[in-house]
């Protein structure tokens, strides 16, 4: 196995690559947008914008941590095996999220429950371990995980923004909507709240990035 | 070196194992502390909530709570057999004294026979609500939680749930504040005294409806099972108080 798709040669400490490997995931090659990953949990924990900021930080570290320590152990990792070494650090690194989450923000914890624990199984994180960890140097591959972990969260948290708005009139729990509104005759949108509203409007979006980023299915 | 013999791959899993196991337990073990006292302070916001002392948003913090709940909480353990708190022979022959020792009760005829019962005062320290532990079978498993009732020991004050494994949307939806607070108001005793419960109705109340309208609520859509097991559950366990409350 080739231990980088680089020559050896003195790489700057934040170079093209590394601009690359934060940036593209950010819009370019968008993990939900464009990769369509992921899209389980983002449907599921976006009916409030503070779960969604919370599982969004939850994936950000748990990519970033993971990308890291494979791409550390790399050249040590055997083939045959690699996908369980990967699933072992990936489930370790959200039991330990959920372990803080549960000893400093419980009732977050409690109300994100299940979803949590499938940050595992969230194949976008699997996704960059396979595809970039496991060929590319430790501090690209940090990089590479913040930026996709981050390309990831802001899709989830735009999402429960418009469905906590839309919902239940409210951003972070606070009530944004006038009460003058609810009076004279403005309803919430049950829709939003349940899951087809999550459907659309993760339709919705993923339309409007590729109409803007002018990507074209090959 | 081959990476691929067998030897190495083995011990290569072993390796990894044992240090992703060690890290766990370490983390687990030293964070145990803070979240048991997370929990324990949830279980207590919950019994707040439940007597309407406070909401599940409460804007105030985490200490202010804490002493909210010195003042105002009382939390004891009753024996329902005779429906009062355990006399000193009884607590010498193995019943618990404190509510923390309720959960380390063996046997589950233990556990329903003694539970934990908190009351909340006023300002002036009278009684203002009785806070009564209630559990029922929901779809995936029990649910947990305190239904409040007003001094009158007849009506509901608010109902809570601080632990179930309701899908959500459909059974979760108990964790609904407007679901919630349909139980405001209504009645656990009929006119004559007798206790009646208060069951979940599959479908809406009927507003014509004198005997829906006071022991009756909304069921929640595409939760009739759990609907079911809270009623069910609670009558028993308004059941089990009925000495302690009404004798």
């Amino acid at each position: 196995m080739t231990a980088t798709s680089v020559p050896a040669k003195k790489a700057p400490i934040f170079g093209k690559d590394e601009k690359r490997a934060i940036l593209d995931p950010l819009w370019d090659n968008n993990p939900i947008a464009l990769q369509v990953l992921g899209i389980c949990s983002a449907l599921a924990v976006t009916t409030r914008l503070d779960k969604s900021l919370v599982l969004g930080a939850g994936v950000v570290m748990v990519t970033a941590l993971a990308n890291v320590t494979i791409s550390l152990l790399r050249n040590m990792i055997p083939s045959k095996i690699r996908i369980i070494v990967q699933l072992v650090v990936v489930s370790s690194l959200v039991i330990l999220f959920d372990q803080f989450l549960k000893a400093y923000m419980y009732d977050l914890s409690k109300s994100l429950s299940v979803f949590v624990g499938l940050i595992i199984t969230n194949c976008m994180v699997m996704g960059r371990l396979e595809a970039y960890a496991m060929q590319n140097p430790p501090w690209r591959s940090l990089l590479d995980g913040i930026g996709n972990g981050l390309g990831y969260a802001w899709i989830i948290a735009v999402v429960a923004a418009v469905r906590e708005l839309l919902g239940s009139g409210n951003l972070l729990g606070y009530q944004v909507v006038p009460d003058a509104f609810y009076e004279a005759g403005y309803v919430n949108n049950g829709l939003m709240v349940l899951a087809p509203g999550a459907f659309i409007l993760l339709g919705v979006l993923v339309w409007a990035q590729r109409a803007i980023s002018g990507y074209v299915e090959k | 070196m081959n990476l691929n013999s067998n030897t190495y791959v083995l011990g290569f899993a072993v390796g990894v194992c044992v240090t992703v196991s060690l890290a766990l337990s370490l983390t687990a073990e030293s964070l145990k502390d803070i979240q048991a006292a997370a929990k324990e302070f949830d279980r207590q916001k919950n019994v707040m909530i439940a007597a309407g002392l406070c909401t599940a948003d409460d804007a105030r913090t985490r200490p202010e709570l804490e002493q909210l709940y010195e003042q105002r909480v009382e939390e004891f353990v009753i024996d329902t057999k005779t429906g009062k708190e355990p006399t000193k022979d009884e607590i010498a022959a193995g019943a618990p004294a404190k509510p923390a020792d309720v959960g380390n009760l063996k046997t589950k005829a233990e556990r329903d026979q003694f539970r934990v019962v908190a009351t909340t005062k006023d300002e002036t320290g009278e009684v203002e609500a009785y806070v009564l532990p209630i559990s029922g079978r929901g779809l995936w498993s029990t649910l947990y939680g305190y239904l409040a009732l007003d001094a009158d020991k007849n009506h509901v004050r608010g109902i809570t749930f601080y632990a179930h494994k309701e899908t959500p949307g459909l059974g979760g939806e108990v964790d609904n504040p407007k679901w919630q607070a349909m139980w405001k108001g209504k009645c656990v005793l009929d006119a004559d005294g007798k206790l009646i419960s208060i069951t979940v109705k599959k479908g809406a109340v009927d507003p014509e409806n004198g005997f829906e309208k006071a022991h009756a609520v909304d069921g929640l859509a595409g939760a009739t099972i759990t609907g079911n097991g809270l009623a069910k559950g609670l009558r028993a366990d308004l059941n089990a108080f009925k000495k302690y409350l009404y004798e």
